[in-house]
């Protein structure tokens, strides 16, 4: 029979998660990086987008683009106002606001949920909403 | 003093001065070249046949004083690597000076005799046919040295070995300010029309030259200004922007995030090594290395975006100038290379031997398909370009391209559209440039379709990104602007600022109306592109181009691309709208 303080400790890890994280442009300082940082991010259980922006403290005004999982969930400028939950081992990689991704390059790929109702009251997409 | 026609005859040797006639006297740049290969060139003819001519020829407002990244010069003739309409233009000096020595286009036609090449030294007093026989088989930085050290701050135009092999991938060069080759006509094979005529080289000397005439200076000067200011406005073109701080590869990133990044011959959308071979990390290389690397280079005088770069070796020394986005995408993520150094170095390699970067990636990718080396193997990929130097058989059809490797190497992944390989966006995750890539006279090519912000282009109402309907109305408003901007001189991301400013637009539109005297605004530059796509359409069908052509490569609709799993899911039909409109009116 394994101690109880191993079940213990079992759960609390299954609960915890780590992400995997890509920083672009000016944003690679938060992650010890000049243009490019890459990091793994410890975060809690039943985290999203925001509890990662929140733990990273990248301030709103510099946050470009963001995908998770190969999915855009953000564009420059705008707040979808959706928290994507995240999973132990997921991708996400988040740009600074000067990123500027022309339209040909862009149009049809995917996007979060959250980002689709957002575009559907805002419009089509630009390159910065101020 | 009016522009002229230069018209230059490799089997007489002879060169004339022309007028130029009514029905091109509103044409330049792209709209000018597709126009005389249409009226003067059989569609039918071999490419490298005698039948074929090379025309070149600047945009309307290249040479004019101030205005800003408009050093283009367009190549047009009939393509030997798709068989139809090709224009493919580049930066460097030699639009300007074309330009300033009052020419609207030269047209290089005929065949000399067997054996014998030329270098054609243009100025204002004429031609001279130079014996080029010293220049025979070698590559183009020492073609631009050895000119420059007999014409100093000449523009040189040029082929290397793969031009004289008349290769499909061979690819027209310009010199740029520091009179290093990189500025290339790259698509479609152009290199081997020059060949073909005889001609390894083109020196170009504007000195006392009569200039541009400008027939409303005011109006220029005002659509000038605001160009100027919307270009600096603009985050992706202003100065320290995206273009100027990380160059072209500043996508990488982005579309690899996106899952739109070819990977390992199209058989995904994303490569884990894209952040090595980012905008991002050639900044930091050259931040790191120093000496002779920069970004923020620019290509040409007068151009105020300076999205090229100088990429150095460890010592600090350049290596190769430019590493585009298309470049370290094909190069590098669609051969599975991580390593920036030898990305530089098959750069290197394409601009001496005079190769398209984007036909080159694509090949040696096809040839790791086909086993002949394995992805990821960047000494192997470098030495692949040894062999089309030396125009050995594997070189040989290697330098043919994509199309044959596959063929000699028997691969069926063949991302190609009308015979030409296709850049660096994913059109099964990218879904709205596949239209583009299928459509275009001028096969794949992610330039044929620069982009209108739906708003401006009027399209925004049918514009959702998740369907498919208003993509093919998307696509030709797209191809149209483009077909405008290619005839204008000005260089192609101009289309970042304008088409998000709105002065910008206009700006574009009053300085083209100041210095050709036509009656031009914004409103009419999307009517303008439709003719000339309409005249490359008109030519590629009488080449034998069938709706069949404007299809993606069977392998989209079959295989489901990772990560997304998206296989193509445009309709034929929707295809066949895009230009449904070129026949209204038309005879068949």
């Amino acid at each position: 029979m394994l101690p109880l303080y191993y079940l213990l400790r079992t759960n609390v890890q299954s609960s915890k998660m780590k992400v995997n994280l890509f920083l672009y442009g000016s944003l690679a300082r938060f992650g010890g990086g000049r243009y490019v940082a890459q990091m793994s991010v410890d975060l809690g259980p039943d985290s999203g987008k925001m509890e990662l922006l929140n733990q990273l403290g990248i301030p709103r005004e510099e946050r470009g683009y963001l995908f998770i999982n190969s999915v855009l969930c953000e564009v420059p400028g705008m707040e979808t106002g959706s928290n994507e939950l995240l999973k132990d081992g997921d991708h996400v990689g988040i740009f600074s606001i000067d990123r500027l991704w022309p339209y040909q390059y862009r149009d049809g790929i995917r996007m979060s949920e959250g980002l689709k109702a957002a575009l559907g009251e805002r419009g089509a997409m630009h390159h910065s909403y101020k | 003093m009016a522009r002229k026609i230069l018209r230059i005859n490799m089997s007489t040797l002879k060169a004339a001065y022309e007028d130029v006639p009514e029905k091109w006297a509103r044409w330049a740049g792209r709209g000018l070249t597709s126009a005389i290969t249409c009226d003067e060139v059989d569609p039918l003819c071999h490419p490298l046949g005698p039948n074929n001519k090379l025309v070149i020829a600047p945009g309307w407002v290249t040479g004019t004083p101030a205005a800003p990244s408009s050093g283009r010069t367009s190549f047009g003739g009939k393509s030997p690597l798709t068989g139809g309409i090709k224009e493919s233009n580049a930066g460097g000096l030699s639009g300007q000076m074309i330009a300033k020595l009052g020419l609207g286009a030269i047209i290089i036609e005929g065949t000399p005799a067997k054996g014998k090449w030329y270098t054609l030294v243009v100025s204002k007093d004429g031609v001279k046919f130079e014996d080029a026989a010293d220049l025979l088989g070698k590559g183009m930085y020492e073609v631009d040295e050895v000119l420059w050290k007999k014409y100093p701050k000449t523009a040189v135009i040029g082929i290397g070995q793969a031009g004289e092999m008349k290769l499909s991938n061979a690819g027209i060069s310009v010199n740029d300010p520091e009179n290093k080759p990189g500025r290339y006509a790259g698509r479609g094979g152009m290199g081997a029309v020059m060949g073909a005529r005889g001609v390894k080289a083109m020196v170009i000397i504007d000195t006392g030259g009569p200039g541009v005439d400008i027939v409303d200076k005011e109006l220029f000067k005002q659509g000038r200004r605001k160009l100027t200011e919307s270009i600096q406005e603009h985050g992706l073109t202003k100065k320290a922007g995206g273009l100027n701080a990380f160059g072209t590869a500043v996508l990488v990133n982005i579309l690899n995030e996106a899952g739109g990044l070819p990977t390992r011959n199209f058989s995904a959308g994303q490569f884990e090594g894209a952040a090595k071979i980012s905008g991002e990390a050639m900044a930091e290389l050259c931040e790191k290395r120093g000496g002779e690397g920069m970004m923020g280079h620019g290509c040409h005088p007068g151009c105020i975006i300076k999205c090229s770069n100088i990429i150095p070796d460890e010592n600090g020394n350049a290596v190769a100038s430019c590493v585009e986005y298309e470049t370290t995408w094909a190069l590098g993520a669609n051969c599975g290379i991580d390593e920036l150094d030898y990305i530089a170095k098959m750069t290197r390699e394409c601009n001496d031997i005079g190769l398209d970067t984007i036909e080159a990636g694509n090949t040696v990718a096809i040839a790791m398909e086909g086993g002949l080396l394995k992805f990821g193997d960047a000494e192997g990929a470098l030495a692949t370009f040894d062999e089309i130097r030396k125009g050995t058989p594997l070189g040989r059809i290697l330098g043919q391209g994509v199309e044959a490797t596959a063929k000699a190497f028997g691969v069926s992944r063949v991302p190609v559209v009308k015979h030409q390989s296709m850049p660096a966006y994913e059109p099964r995750a990218v879904k709205g440039i596949g239209v583009t890539y299928a459509t275009t006279p001028m096969g794949a090519d992610h330039t044929a379709g620069y982009t209108i912000a739906p708003e401006i282009a009027g399209v925004s109402g049918k514009l959702d990104p998740l369907s498919n309907e208003g993509k093919a109305e998307l696509s030709l408003t797209f191809q149209a602007a483009t077909a405008f901007i290619d005839s204008t001189g000005y260089c192609l991301f101009i289309a970042f600022p304008i088409l998000d400013i709105a002065k910008g637009w206009e700006g574009m539109a009053e300085s083209v109306a100041g210095v050709t005297g036509q009656n031009i605004t914004g409103a009419d530059v999307v009517p303008i592109g439709k003719e000339v796509l309409k005249m490359e359409r008109l030519f590629n069908e009488r080449a034998g181009f069938t709706a069949e052509d404007d299809r993606p490569p069977e392998f989209m609709l079959n295989e489901a691309l990772p990560p997304h799993n998206v296989k193509w899911t445009i309709t034929n039909e929707q295809l066949d709208s895009v230009f449904a409109w070129v026949h209204d009116g038309h005879a068949a």
